[in-house]
């Protein structure tokens, strides 16, 4: 089966400082996969060179086929790789269904007439039908949430980035978001790329996760044995003793 | 078009005022104050549509603005050209000039982009000084042939120009365009996130502001029948900003309002004598301390009843 | 040779004049994000001051430059903590009560001493003759003034608690906050200094340079450029851009398209943008 992502060799400098250091891996479509890593271990960064908001020093990302390298975000978005932002940056002043408009006007999904039916169909589907006209000045953070995904959504992506979509989530929002991506994940048929650190949420999405630290991939596999690689557990905790109430 | 009943009327209202005021005063002086103040709207509005929409202030409107005017007076008087020419190679002149600036400095952020069309305009306007030969240097260019013999033809005609550039760029506010733009000013990552190719609506959104600011600009021309490097100034750029303020950021019909009325403003206080200017700025202050998001457009709302 | 010399002189003079304009106007920006468009109006308040205290009120010049400067610093306190702060939720509206003041200012020039030019008379009248060069001591006065202030700027702002505070918030606000500086006062204390700053040129510079109403517009435009240039917000930045546009403008002067001097600050604004937004020592691109 071709990879429906391929990223190889891929290298990224900030001054002194190295941000990601020759991370290769595969993506096979229908995946959800997890990344996982402490502060600073480059997760979003790689997010970024991705999806074209930073430019990498070197290395190959191929998508479907298409080199990704050099390609500006909205490029990228509209060859069919969309990424939800770890902070949510929804469009202030403008209402929930103008938010998810925009993204139906992208190139890509953009169609003569029946934009805003089809804005509706995506706002129903993350469950924010209610709030249509609402202004996301007042949204709650959950709403926010599932607004950033609709947006995703909509530019009808074949691999979605999602980068931290649990974090500042209360206690009762976090069950609904994870029956929403998985939700997503059977009726689109999207391949999944999550960071997450919430360990619980994660490992009940994922089938696949992808430790990094320091900017490195340090190590691959089944969501039970990363979470006893001591390489990881170091990398979060500085010893060697499993990490207990996870798996 | 969702524009409410009421605000249709308002709107049809104040069109058949100004089209019925040279009926009421036989004024020449009164009717071309008036005709000015059309300009100064049109050149509001262009204003708000690219910068009131995406929230990225042009400093330099006047740039675009004396690009139309100069291009219909160089061809006026250099070339004896009709006119009525002035009109589209102006518009056209102002567009390079939109595609010139605007390509390398739209992607800088915050008020370098300010700062840059300010120094675009500046620029433009030094060098009607150095380039003196060819175009007047201080004096400029004098003695134009008008493109309507008659005051109140003009008058009408300006008029008319006002009414279509607000109609347009207001069907466009309204449209996929203006969320687009507004979008842009929201968050221009998550813009690009969306798929949507912010450089493109950013350019061409002033383009098309540039554009009818240069037909502004021959329209001045020709009712000045001369064009002076003032054109090309400062002062202007910020009078039509504040005239924007005064009407109502983003809103497209508040800028006319806003332009009309402060373009009135100082024959309306012409009974101060030399403490006019005084006034003015003491007027603006006022406005600003009291009325933060605009005159026009918050009464406008208010007596239409929209709640945005 | 000759020609060399003047350009090293008066170089250096216009690099002084424009340093003092340029660093007042970026430490305002720096600290509190306001682009202060009264700043030329600080500039010409301070030579209207001189020229009141000195011809219509008969005092002797060096009491009337110090009072002329203190006038306009605490003018500059006033503008803030009156005008300024209650409107400073919105960058727009700061920037047109700003300009409205320097309308104002402009408008009374008008009203209280008419169109024509004032004159002030020299600080010091002798004038230096060395190598065939003929420099007017008020200039040469003007160069050592400027130094002077600018090394007293730095020492506050490198040495003192005010320079710490000013530091602070200019990297961060809330924090600063947080560490319990009075931002606010700061914003006002920050903008007498900007003013004073700017009154100590426009004080050094009348007997020069000519008093008229709207004599604060084109240094405005100056000061703007090299701050662009310099990078908003840096002081050392601001020095050198002064340093680079003086030097720039008066070799232009004395080429043989003088008419061109003009454009020189705004072409380098342009360029600055287009190639490094963030200007010579400026830290970011974006706020």
């Amino acid at each position: 089966m071709t990879a429906l992502l391929a990223v190889e060799h891929l290298s990224k400098h900030f001054g002194g400082l190295t941000a990601a250091k020759d991370v290769s891996f595969e993506l096979q479509p229908g995946e959800i996969t997890g990344i996982l890593g402490p502060n600073g271990a480059g997760k979003t960064t790689l997010f970024n060179l991705l999806t074209g908001f930073i430019s990498a020093d070197g290395g190959v990302v191929e998508f479907e086929g298409h080199s990704l390298v050099g390609l500006g975000p909205h490029r990228i978005v509209n060859l069919g790789l969309a990424r939800t932002f770890q902070l949510c940056r929804p469009f202030l002043g403008m209402t929930v269904l103008e938010n998810v408009t925009v993204a139906c006007l992208a190139p890509r999904v953009r169609e003569e007439r029946g934009t805003e039916l089809r804005a509706r169909r995506i706002l129903d589907q993350v469950g924010l039908s209610a709030k249509t006209e609402i202004l996301v000045d007042v949204l709650p953070y959950g709403d926010l949430r599932r607004l950033e995904i609709a947006r995703a959504l909509a530019t009808k992506p074949k691999l979605l980035l999602l980068d931290e979509p649990f974090a500042g989530l209360g206690v009762g929002e976090i069950e609904p978001l994870l029956a929403l991506i998985r939700k997503l994940h059977a009726e689109e048929g999207l391949t999944i790329l999550i960071i997450e650190h919430k360990l619980r949420e994660l490992m009940q999405l994922v089938t696949r996760v992808i430790a990094m630290d320091f900017g490195e991939i340090i190590a691959v596999g089944a969501p039970r044995e990363i979470v006893r690689d001591p390489r990881v557990v170091e990398a979060y905790i500085g010893h060697s003793e499993s990490v207990h109430g996870v798996a | 078009m969702n524009i409410p009943n009421k605000a249709r009327i308002g709107g049809l209202a104040a069109l058949a005022f100004f089209a019925l005021v040279p009926l009421v005063t036989q004024s020449d002086y009164f009717i071309g104050v008036l005709t000015v103040c059309f300009i100064y709207g049109i050149w509001a509005t262009s204003w708000d549509f690219m910068s009131g929409l995406t929230g990225r202030e042009n400093f330099g409107h006047a740039l675009f603005i004396g690009a139309g005017a100069y291009t219909a007076a160089f061809l006026g008087s250099r070339f004896n050209v009709n006119p009525w020419w002035g009109l589209p190679t102006g518009a056209f002149a102002a567009v390079v000039c939109g595609v010139i600036v605007g390509v390398p400095t739209l992607r800088l952020k915050g008020p370098y982009f300010a700062l840059a069309t300010f120094a675009a305009a500046a620029i433009a306007q030094r060098s009607t000084r150095i380039f003196w030969e060819y175009t007047g240097g201080e004096e400029g260019i004098p003695g134009l042939s008008p493109l309507i013999g008659s005051h109140l033809a003009y008058y009408y005609f300006c008029l008319g120009a006002l009414v279509v550039t607000t109609i347009v760029l207001l069907v466009l506010a309204r449209s996929s365009w203006g969320i687009l733009l507004r979008a842009i000013r929201g968050d221009e990552a998550a813009c690009q996130a969306a798929g949507i190719n912010i450089a493109f609506y950013k350019i061409v959104s002033l383009v098309i502001s540039a554009a009818f600011a240069g037909v502004g600009g021959v329209l001045y021309a020709d009712y000045q029948l001369a064009v002076t490097p003032d054109v090309f100034s400062v002062v202007l750029s910020i009078t039509i900003m504040i005239m924007v303020y005064v009407g109502g950021m983003g809103t497209i019909y508040g800028p006319v309002g806003g332009a009309i009325l402060l373009a009135l403003l100082p024959e309306m206080l012409r009974a101060f004598g030399e403490y006019r200017l005084w006034v003015y700025s003491l007027v603006l202050i006022f406005i600003l301390f009291f009325a933060p998001g605009g005159l026009i457009a918050p009464i406008c709302r208010r007596i239409v009843g929209v709640r945005r | 040779m000759h020609t060399l010399l003047n350009i090293l002189v008066y170089g250096a003079v216009t690099s002084a004049i424009y340093a003092m304009l340029a660093v007042g106007f970026t430490l305002i920006f720096g600290v509190a994000r306001v682009l202060n468009l009264a700043h030329g109006a600080f500039y010409g308040l301070g030579a209207y001051a001189a020229y009141v205290l000195t011809i219509d009120l008969h005092w002797p010049i060096f009491p009337a430059a110090v009072a002329a400067v203190l006038f306009v610093g605490a003018f500059g306190v006033v503008m803030e903590r009156v005008l300024v702060r209650p409107l400073r939720h919105s960058a727009l509206a700061v920037l047109m009560i700003t300009l409205a003041v320097s309308l104002l200012f402009e408008q009374a020039m008008f009203i209280l001493f008419g169109s024509q030019s004032r004159n002030v008379p020299s600080f010091v009248s002798y004038t230096l003759t060395y190598a065939g060069l003929d420099i007017s001591g008020q200039r040469l006065l003007t160069l050592a003034v400027g130094i002077v202030v600018l090394i007293v700027l730095y020492a506050i702002i490198d040495g003192t608690r005010l320079g710490s505070a000013i530091l602070a918030i200019s990297q961060d606000r809330e924090a600063a906050q947080y560490m319990g500086i009075p931002i606010n006062r700061m914003y006002s204390v920050v903008m007498g200094l900007s003013a004073a700053v700017a009154a100590v040129a426009g004080v050094l510079t009348a007997p020069f340079l000519t008093v008229q109403p709207t004599m604060g517009l084109l240094p405005m435009i100056k000061a703007f450029s090299i701050v662009i240039v310099g990078g908003l917000g840096s002081i050392p930045g601001s020095i050198l851009a002064a340093l680079l546009l003086g030097y720039s403008e008066t070799i232009v002067a004395y080429s043989p398209w003088p008419a061109a001097t003009e454009i020189v600050s705004l072409l380098a604004v342009l360029l600055t943008l287009i190639l490094r937004p963030a200007g010579l020592l400026g830290k970011r691109a974006a706020f």
